[in-house]
C-alpha cells in the first residue's frame, strides 16, 4: 500500500472505535427486543432520536445535560413502552406473522420521524458534547473524550444489563418469556409486563446512543437512520440474540465502515457497502452470528 | 370428509351476467381513469400522472410480498434501478421510450433473480432487514459510480439538437401527436396509463394462471407446496424476477415523468411508500397497489400541498404511519379487503339464498 502510515491507520480505528461504540448501544436495545419477542425493531433507530430530541429539549430548558439525559432515558422508556403495548403487541407473533410485523415497526418508523419534524423542526440542532470537546494526545493519536466516555459508557451498560439478566428476579422473568412464553405465564410470570419492560429497557439505551451520537452528526430526525443499518449488521455479525455479539459486532462494524472506505478508493462514497456485504455473508452462511444460538424449526 | 354448501349457477345467462359483473369493475376504473384528463386542468393531470409509476412499482410489490410472503423494503432500490436504466438506454438511444421501458424491465428482471437466489435462505424478517439495507445503500452506489449515473449532479434525459449551427444536448420534451389533438400534459398521462394498465392486466392474468397459484400456495405452506409438486424454489425467483422487472418499470415510467434522476429520488422512504401502498390498497389483490398508490398519492399531493399549513406538513407520514398500524390491527385486508367485505355483505342482503346442493370435498 502506497502511502500508508501507522499513526494514521490508528487514527481510523479510534474513530471507528468511537462509532461502533455507538451501533453497539443501539444493538444492545435491538438485541434486548429480539431476545424478549424475537422481532427485528425497524423503528428503534427513531424511537432513540425522539428520546434525544427529550434530551436535547431538557437541555435547553436549563437542566445539566447528564440529568436531562437520564430523564431522556425515562420519558424514551416510557414512549417505547406504550409503543409496543399500543401499536406492537396486539399484531401477534413475530414469526408465524412477519409482514404484519414489520408493516407496523415501519409504521411506527414513518410515523415518530414525522412527529419530531412536526414538534422539533427539520433543521439541525445543536447538541453538546456529554464529555466535552476535549482529546487525549498519545503519541500521535488524538482520542476524544467523548469516544472514550462513549466506550466508556458501553462498557457500563453491558455490565448493567449483565446483571439485570443474570443476578435479578427480573432478569430471570425476562430469560423465562424469551425461552418459552407460555411456560413462564403458567409459573406465574406476567409475560406481557416482561415484554414491556424490554421494549422500555431498549429505548433508554437508545436515548443514550442518541445524545452521544447527535453532537458530531447534528440532531435532526434523521439522525439514526444509517446508524440503525449499522447496528443491524453489528448484532447480524454478533448473532440477534446474543449481547456479548452486540459489543463485539458494533466495535467491528464500526472500524470496518471507517477505516476500508479510506483505503479502498471503490468504497470511497460508500461506507455502507461492507456493513451490507457482512450482514448478507452471515446470513447467508452462519445465520446465529459468531455469538449467537442456533435457531431450529420443526415442520 | 365434510359436506358444503356449494352455491349453484342456474343457468348459462347467469354465468354471463356473473363474468360482467365481475368485468364491470374493471371498465368503470379504465374509463373514468380515461375521462380524467379531460376534467382535470394540466397542472393536475401531471400531479395524477405521477401517481402511476408508483402503482406499477406498487404492484410488483404486492405480486412478492402480497402474493408469494416475501417481504421486500428495498424495492425503490430495483425503482431506481429500473429508472436509471430506462434514462440511459433512451439517451443512447436517441428518445426510444418504449425501448427504455423494455430495457429497465430485462435489467431489473435479472437483478430480481440475482437478489431472489439468496432469499431462498434468508426469509421474513431477517429478508426485510437485508432488502431494507439494499435501500439505504443504494443512493451511494449511485453516487459511486459517478461516471455513468451524474453521481449528485443527476442524470437528465437528453437528445441532441442543433441550436446556432452546434449540435448540443437539450431536456427531451413529450409531444404529443397532432391528430390526437391533446395537450403535451395529457398525452403523457395517456402513454402512462396504457403501459400501467397493460402490467396491470399482466398481473391479472398471473395470478390466475397455474403459476399465480403455485406462487400463492408457497407462501402459504412451503412445505405443503413442495409436496403438491410446485418447485419451491424456481417459483419464489421467479416471482422475484417478475416482481423487479415491474418495479423497473415503475421506475422506468418515473424516469419518464420526471426526464431528470438524482439519487435524492430513491432513499429509503421510497421503498417504505411502497409497502404502504401495497398494505393500505390491500395485499395479495390485484388493484390494491393502485388503490394504495392514489390514497398515497391523495396525502402527498393533495393534502399536503393544498391543504396543510407550512408548519403541519411533516404531518403527511404522521398520518399515514397512523393508518397503516391501525389497518394492521383492525382491517389487514387494506381498503380492497374492505370493499370486498361490504360487497359480500351487499349480496347477502340483496339476493335470496342461493340454490345449494350438497357436496362433498
Amino acid at each position: 500500500m502506497i502511502g500508508f502510515q501507522l499513526s494514521e491507520f490508528l487514527q481510523y480505528g479510534v474513530i471507528g472505535v468511537g462509532n461502533g461504540a455507538l451501533y453497539a448501544m443501539v444493538g444492545l436495545g435491538l438485541v434486548v427486543i429480539y431476545r424478549s419477542t424475537g422481532l427485528l425493531n425497524f423503528s428503534q433507530g427513531e424511537i432513540a432520536m425522539f428520546s434525544t430530541f427529550v434530551v436535547w429539549q431538557l437541555h435547553d430548558l436549563g437542566f445539566p445535560l447528564p440529568l436531562a439525559l437520564i430523564a431522556g432515558m425515562v420519558a424514551g422508556a416510557l414512549f417505547g413502552a406504550v409503543v409496543f403495548r399500543v401499536a406492537v403487541q396486539p399484531v401477534g407473533d413475530p414469526h408465524t406473522k412477519p409482514l404484519a410485523v414489520v408493516i407496523v415497526t415501519i409504521g411506527l418508523f414513518l410515523g415518530v420521524n414525522a412527529g419530531a419534524q412536526l414538534i422539533w423542526g427539520t433543521g439541525d440542532r445543536n447538541m453538546p458534547k456529554l464529555f466535552g470537546g476535549g482529546a487525549v494526545q498519545v503519541g500521535d493519536l488524538s482520542i476524544a473524550w467523548q469516544k472514550i466516555g462513549a466506550v466508556a459508557v458501553l462498557a457500563v451498560e453491558v455490565i448493567v444489563l449483565y446483571v439485570v439478566f443474570r443476578r435479578t428476579k427480573l432478569g430471570l422473568a425476562m430469560r423465562a418469556v424469551a425461552s418459552n412464553p407460555e411456560s413462564s405465564a403458567l409459573s406465574g410470570v406476567p409475560v406481557s409486563r416482561i415484554l414491556l419492560v424490554g421494549w422500555g429497557l431498549a429505548a433508554a439505551l437508545g436515548a443514550v446512543a442518541g445524545t452521544f451520537a447527535a453532537p458530531d452528526r447534528g440532531l435532526n430526525s434523521s439522525l439514526m437512520l444509517l446508524i440503525l443499518v449499522y447496528s443491524f449488521a453489528a448484532i447480524t455479525l454478533g448473532g440477534f440474540d446474543s449481547l456479548v455479539g452486540a459489543v463485539v459486532g458494533g466495535l467491528v462494524v464500526g472500524v470496518v465502515t471507517e477505516v476500508l472506505p479510506r483505503y479502498v478508493s471503490f468504497l470511497s462514497k460508500m461506507p455502507l457497502a461492507p456493513a451490507f456485504v457482512l450482514i448478507l455473508l452471515v446470513l447467508l452462511v452462519k445465520p446465529e452470528g459468531l455469538f449467537g444460538s442456533k435457531q431450529v424449526s420443526r415442520v | 370428509m365434510t359436506t358444503t354448501d356449494v352455491p349453484v349457477s342456474t343457468s348459462v345467462a347467469g354465468d354471463r351476467r356473473a363474468m360482467l359483473m365481475r368485468l364491470a369493475p374493471w371498465a368503470v376504473i379504465i374509463a373514468a381513469l380515461f375521462v380524467l384528463p379531460q376534467v382535470l386542468d394540466d397542472f393536475w393531470v401531471s400531479r395524477v400522472t405521477g401517481w402511476i409509476p408508483l402503482a406499477v412499482a406498487a404492484l410488483g410489490l404486492n405480486l412478492l410480498t402480497g402474493y408469494n410472503g416475501q417481504i421486500s423494503a428495498g424495492h425503490g432500490a430495483l425503482f431506481g434501478l429500473g429508472a436509471y436504466a430506462a434514462a440511459l438506454t433512451i439517451n443512447a438511444r436517441e428518445g426510444n421510450f418504449l425501448l427504455g421501458i423494455l430495457v429497465a424491465a430485462v435489467v431489473c428482471f435479472f437483478a430480481g433473480i440475482i437478489i431472489g437466489l439468496p432469499a431462498l435462505r434468508i426469509k421474513g424478517l431477517y429478508l426485510a432487514l437485508v432488502t431494507l439495507s439494499v435501500a439505504t445503500l443504494f443512493p451511494d452506489l449511485l453516487k459511486q459510480f459517478e461516471s455513468i449515473t451524474g453521481g449528485s449532479q443527476g442524470l437528465r434525459i437528453t437528445s441532441s439538437q442543433e441550436y446556432r449551427g452546434e449540435l448540443q444536448e437539450f431536456l427531451v420534451e413529450w409531444k404529443a401527436p397532432s391528430w390526437s389533438g391533446l395537450t403535451d400534459t395529457q398525452w403523457k398521462f395517456y402513454v402512462l396509463l396504457v403501459v400501467a394498465i397493460v402490467c396491470f392486466l399482466m398481473v391479472r392474468n398471473l395470478v390466475n394462471s397455474r403459476m399465480g397459484r403455485a406462487i400463492v400456495a408457497v407462501r402459504d405452506n412451503e412445505v405443503a407446496a413442495e409436496v403438491n409438486g410446485v418447485a419451491v424454489a424456481r417459483v419464489k425467483v421467479i416471482t422475484f424476477g417478475l416482481s423487479s422487472a415491474l418495479a423497473g418499470v415503475g421506475g422506468a415510467l418515473f424516469a419518464l415523468k420526471e426526464l431528470q434522476l438524482s439519487p435524492n429520488s430513491f432513499v429509503l422512504t421510497i421503498s417504505l411508500y411502497f409497502l404502504v401502498a401495497v398494505v393500505i390498497g390491500g395485499p395479495a389483490t390485484v388493484l390494491g397497489p393502485a388503490v394504495g398508490a392514489v390514497v398515497y398519492g391523495f396525502f402527498n399531493d393533495v393534502i399536503n400541498q393544498e391543504v396543510l399549513p407550512e408548519r403541519f406538513k411533516p404531518a403527511t407520514p404522521l398520518i399515514l404511519g397512523v393508518a397503516l398500524i391501525l389497518l394492521m390491527l383492525v382491517a389487514p385486508g387494506g381498503i380492497m379487503g374492505l370493499v370486498r367485505q361490504f360487497g359480500a355483505w351487499l349480496s347477502r342482503r340483496r339476493t335470496p339464498p342461493p340454490i345449494t346442493r350438497k357436496a362433498s370435498s
